[in-house]
Formats: structure tokens, C-alpha cells, sequence
């Protein structure tokens, strides 16, 4: 045996000179942000550099009894929710039945990764001629039953909207992680259950989805991050946060007050506490999810 | 192996069609939307068959709006991002890979934490430290005290600026501080055989010879898929190409396309030219999808590992 150092070049600078570009790239585009968001969410800071106050946590105190954030914060958890779990759900229905050999999986592998192709913003305003009230899909509906689909009006409706469109942009990477790790699985495992007596249909219960945990938490756990971040381009594009502030998520009130609004601080402040929240959900999804799961195959 | 499945297969083959359906059916009504005319969408709303207005209203796309202008920021924006990236990412994994980094390890994890916090929640800071990238240096000079010296000694202290806002670089560089490539490509170094680099060393290459000759040629595969990710991340940007671009003509495709929209209430959309629009826009990467489709998987399954 050799040891490791011999596989490795021993030049000093070299690597440091390597790394450096990538690196300076993100500490300036990463690092820094990050930081400013936490120095300006202690400082009042003011619009076209007119210089800021330290004021300790009062930004703090002035976004956390704004109820606005909390509706935006309660709204954004609640889309979280219902949207990563039906993005994960929805591609590993449609991985499990690609995975069997039929005459559609070919076609459908090569399709369901076409939304990778379709901006957000896209697909929003796409959903957004298909879901209009007057001369979309459901206008037949509206004529029939007045006013039961109303995106403009009803929060509810709106909210479902945002959810079809994210779950429809969520499909290709969730499939193709989730068929891979089904197509990993050794046919051995199926031969030895269907012998054991187990149908079908009780091996995907008893065999396939269990064997699958890993990828199914590493999706849920990008999913939840991306269910944070990429809606900003859904609600822009669909609803803009209305009806009523209804779809206004913790990542579009933040762009419309720190943009529209000139609230430098205030905005900090919030992405202060969502990066925050971000970092310990996906610690604490490592802790408690990731540890029940079996990786032994 | 023979076995009686059918009413699984059934249901797994309507799944399947549901699922299909669920992703063209937009896709199609886009289309068909994209080939009415304005009236006839007011008359009609939304059918399911083509009309014949399509090039009409691509022609308008093209004379009418600027979206031909800002396809082409989404091409350099896209190309470049997905270029920069690929070249980046391979040099830093390649150093942290083969040569004994000291913290080489806390370097990995520092650009891996990237991947954690996307550009759209950093958004309002970025886009501050975009409006002059030089700032840290402001904020170091005045932290270490040097600023004072300087002022002292010159009258005034040094206040650096150079906004990036509103130019390609500036569109570009907050897409490529980012870690996954370098994740990408650690991952493929770390299962190459070990013995690469002493076989290289005993043949007497140096570090450069052995990048260029040996782990250049066996990345391909890699690069590619990497590039094809990277470019539909960079085309399908949203909200960083449309806070660091504030004149039209530097906005992206996708930027433009949401702004076709009026955002007047209550006055019905030209839908068949937007629907027009997010067709000429969606083509490319739709394209390259289609025919690139083993490596995006790849690609997209790497990024995963």
C-alpha cells in the first residue's frame, strides 16, 4: 500500500492559485451579502447611502410585531409545506410507475424533464392565461357557477394556482433523482420478495419505497429551500402577492420592501431571519429525518 | 421474470399519461394560444385547436417588443455563466482534490454552504454589494484604521467604486458563486483510481501536464452535463436578472417576457402574443433539453450524489 500523500502533487501555491477565482467570487457574492444582511439588520440604514445608525435590535422588534410577517412568514411555511411535500409526491408516483417497463415510460422519462427548460417566470405566466377567471381553462366553470373560480378574488384560488405551477416546475429534478435511486435498486431484491410470496403491489410498499428513503429526504430537504426561494418568480408573475396579500411569500415581501419600498433595514432584517430559518431547518431535517432513514442497502 | 400484474401496470400506465399530460397540456395550450389572434382570443378564450396566426405573431415578438435584444443577454448570460462555471469549479476541485490543501476540507465546506442559501434569498445584499463590489475593501481599509492614516496623510480617505449593476458581468458573476460544480467534479476526482496521479508522476508530468492531458480528456462527460445544467440555470434566472438590470435592453428574455404584461386591471391581456413570446423564449433550452437530454440527467443525478 502507498501512502495517500503519493497520490497526491505537492505543490504549495499551485492549489491556493487554483481555488482562488471561485473563491473570491463567492466570498464577494455570498459571504459578503450574507454578512451585510446581519450588520444592517442591527443598523437603520438609509436609502442612496445616506449613511446609518446602529439601533441594536429595534429592527428586530419592528419587523417581529409587524403582522405582516408573520401572515408573510405563517403563508410561506404553509407553501412549504403543501408544495414540497406534493413535489416530492407527485415525481415519486410517476418514478415508481417509470420504473415498471411499459410502453409510456420511455416517452415519459423524456418529457417529465422538460420543465427544466421553463423559467418560473414562464411557467407563471403561462399558468396564468391557463388559470384566468374570463379566458382560461376553468372559464366554462365561472359561467355555469359564477364566481367559483376567481384567482383575483379568492386567496384560496390563487394559492392553489401557485401550487400547480411550483409542483409543475418541481417535477423534472425530483423524477430523475427519484427513478435513479429506484433503478439502483438491485432486480435481486424484487426476484427474492416476489418468491417470499409479496405481489406487485406489495413490493412497492414493502421493498422499493423504503429502499428509496435517501432520495427521498435529500429531494424533500432541496425542495424545502427551493420551495422558499424559487416561488418569488410564480407569485411575480401570477399573482403578486395578492389577492389581499394572500400569496405575498416571505421572498416577494422582502424584494417589495426593500425595492419598492426603500425599507433597507427592514428587509435585512427579514432575510436576516429567513436565511436564519433556511439553515436551521436543513440542519434540523439532517438531525431528525436523516437519522431514522437505513442508507445500508 | 413472469408474473400477473395487470392492474398495476394499468394504473402505473395512467399515471404515467396523467403525468404526461400534466406537463404538455400547458405546453400545448401555449402553443395553440400562440397561433390565434387577439380577437379571436376575446371571442373564444382558450381552444384547443391551432389557429394560424402564429407567425404573425412571433413577427411581432420580434418587430414589436424587445425580446429579440434581450435573447441575446440570455444567451451571453447563459453561455458564459455555464462556461465560467464549468472552467472554475473544475480548477478549484481539482485543487482540492489532488494537492494537500491545508483546511482544504473547510474550503469545500465554505463553497458547498452555497448551495444552502440561493441568490434569491440574499437578494436585497447582493444586490447592495453589486451596486459597488469594491465596498468590502472600503469597509476593510476603514475597520483596520488604514482609512484614517490615509486621510491624515492625503486629505481624504479611499472610497472605491465600481458598480457592476446593469452590465453582463454584473448578471453573471452572482450566478457562478456557486457550489455545485466544484461539488460535481470532487465527487467524479474522488472515484478516479488513485494511482492516475503517481502513473502521471512517474511518467514525469507535473501537476499542469497531468490537469491538461489526463484529467481533462476522462472530465468530458462531466463537463458536459455540468454545462448543460448550468446554462438552463443562467437562461432560466428571474429575479437577479431583473433587479441588477435596470434598463430593458439588458434585461434577459425571461424578464422581458413576464414584463409583456400589462399591469393595468381589468383589460385583457394580449395572450396569443405572450403566449408567442414564451414560446420563442422557451425554445432553446427546450431544445437543447431535448437533444442533450443523457446529460442533463446525468447531470442532474451528479449534483444529487
Amino acid at each position: 500500500m502507498s501512502s495517500p500523500t503519493q497520490a497526491l502533487f505537492a505543490n504549495r501555491w499551485l492549489p491556493v492559485l487554483l481555488v482562488t477565482p471561485l473563491a473570491l467570487l463567492i466570498v464577494i457574492f455570498f459571504y459578503v451579502p450574507i454578512f451585510q444582511a446581519f450588520y444592517w439588520s442591527f443598523f437603520l440604514e438609509r436609502p442612496f447611502g445616506g449613511g446609518s445608525i446602529f439601533v441594536g435590535w429595534a429592527n428586530f422588534a419592528r419587523v417581529l410585531s409587524d403582522p405582516q410577517f408573520w401572515e408573510a412568514g405563517k403563508r410561506t411555511v404553509i407553501f412549504m409545506v403543501i408544495g414540497s411535500s406534493l413535489a416530492v409526491l407527485v415525481p415519486l408516483i410517476l418514478a415508481v410507475a417509470a420504473d415498471r417497463q411499459l410502453r409510456l415510460s420511455q416517452p415519459a422519462r423524456n418529457v417529465l424533464v422538460w420543465p427544466k427548460g421553463v423559467a418560473g417566470a414562464s411557467i407563471g405566466v403561462i399558468f396564468a392565461f391557463i388559470f384566468n377567471p374570463f379566458a382560461g381553462i376553468l372559464s366554462p366553470l365561472n359561467q355555469w357557477f359564477p364566481g367559483i373560480w376567481a384567482p383575483g378574488i379568492d386567496g384560496t384560488d390563487a394559492f392553489i394556482m401557485l401550487i400547480a405551477a411550483h409542483v409543475w416546475s418541481g417535477i423534472p429534478f425530483n423524477f430523475v433523482i427519484l427513478l435513479a435511486g429506484l433503478q439502483s435498486l438491485p432486480r435481486t431484491m424484487h426476484q427474492a420478495a416476489a418468491m417470499d410470496g409479496a405481489g406487485a403491489w406489495r413490493r412497492i410498499f414493502d421493498v422499493q419505497l423504503p429502499l428509496i428513503m435517501p432520495q427521498v429526504f435529500l429531494t424533500l430537504v432541496l425542495e424545502f429551500t427551493e420551495s422558499v426561494t424559487s416561488a418569488f418568480a410564480l407569485v411575480d408573475t401570477m399573482t403578486k402577492g395578492g389577492p389581499g396579500g394572500s400569496t405575498n411569500l416571505l421572498v416577494y415581501k422582502i424584494y417589495v420592501d426593500g425595492f419598492n419600498g426603500y425599507d433597507l433595514s427592514g428587509a435585512a432584517t427579514q432575510t436576516a431571519i429567513l436565511m436564519v430559518f433556511v439553515v436551521l431547518l436543513t440542519g434540523a431535517q439532517f438531525a431528525f429525518l436523516g437519522r431514522r432513514i437505513n442508507y445500508e442497502r | 421474470m413472469v408474473e400477473n400484474a395487470r392492474s398495476l401496470n394499468f394504473v402505473a400506465g395512467t399515471v404515467l399519461f396523467l403525468g404526461m399530460l400534466y406537463i404538455l397540456g400547458p405546453l400545448y395550450l401555449t402553443l395553440t394560444t400562440a397561433t390565434q389572434s387577439y380577437e379571436f382570443m376575446l371571442r373564444n378564450g382558450l381552444v384547443w385547436y391551432p389557429g394560424d396566426q402564429f407567425f404573425s405573431n412571433v413577427i411581432r415578438i420580434f418587430s414589436e417588443t424587445r425580446i429579440p435584444q434581450q435573447m441575446a443577454n440570455s444567451l451571453v448570460v447563459a453561455v458564459s455563466d455555464a462556461i465560467v462555471t464549468c472552467v472554475l469549479s473544475f480548477l478549484s476541485a481539482y485543487a482540492l482534490v489532488f494537492f494537500p490543501v491545508r483546511w482544504g476540507s473547510v474550503v469545500f465546506a465554505l463553497i458547498l454552504a452555497t448551495i444552502m442559501l440561493p441568490l434569491d434569498i440574499r437578494v436585497i445584499t447582493t444586490y447592495q454589494v453589486a451596486s459597488n463590489i469594491l465596498s468590502p475593501i472600503n469597509a476593510l481599509l476603514d475597520i483596520t484604521g488604514l482609512n484614517s492614516l490615509i486621510a491624515n496623510v492625503f486629505g481624504a480617505p479611499v472610497m472605491l467604486e465600481w458598480s457592476v449593476l446593469n452590465t453582463h458581468f454584473g448578471l453573471i458573476a452572482p450566478l457562478v458563486a456557486h457550489g455545485t460544480g466544484t461539488f460535481l467534479f470532487r465527487q467524479f476526482f474522488l472515484v478516479l483510481p488513485r494511482d492516475l496521479v503517481k502513473a502521471a508522476r512517474m511518467d514525469g508530468a507535473g501537476p499542469i501536464r497531468f490537469l491538461f492531458d489526463i484529467l481533462l480528456p476522462l472530465s468530458r462527460p462531466s463537463f458536459a452535463a455540468l454545462f448543460v445544467l448550468t446554462f438552463l440555470g443562467g437562461w432560466t434566472q428571474y429575479l437577479w436578472p431583473l433587479v441588477a438590470s435596470s434598463t430593458p435592453n439588458m434585461q434577459t428574455a425571461v424578464v422581458g417576457l413576464a414584463r409583456l404584461a400589462p399591469d393595468m386591471e381589468g383589460v385583457m391581456p394580449d395572450f396569443p402574443l405572450i403566449m408567442a413570446g414564451a414560446v420563442v423564449v422557451s425554445i432553446i433550452p427546450l431544445v437543447m433539453i431535448a437533444v442533450l437530454q443523457r446529460y442533463l440527467v446525468r447531470g442532474l443525478v451528479l449534483s444529487e450524489k
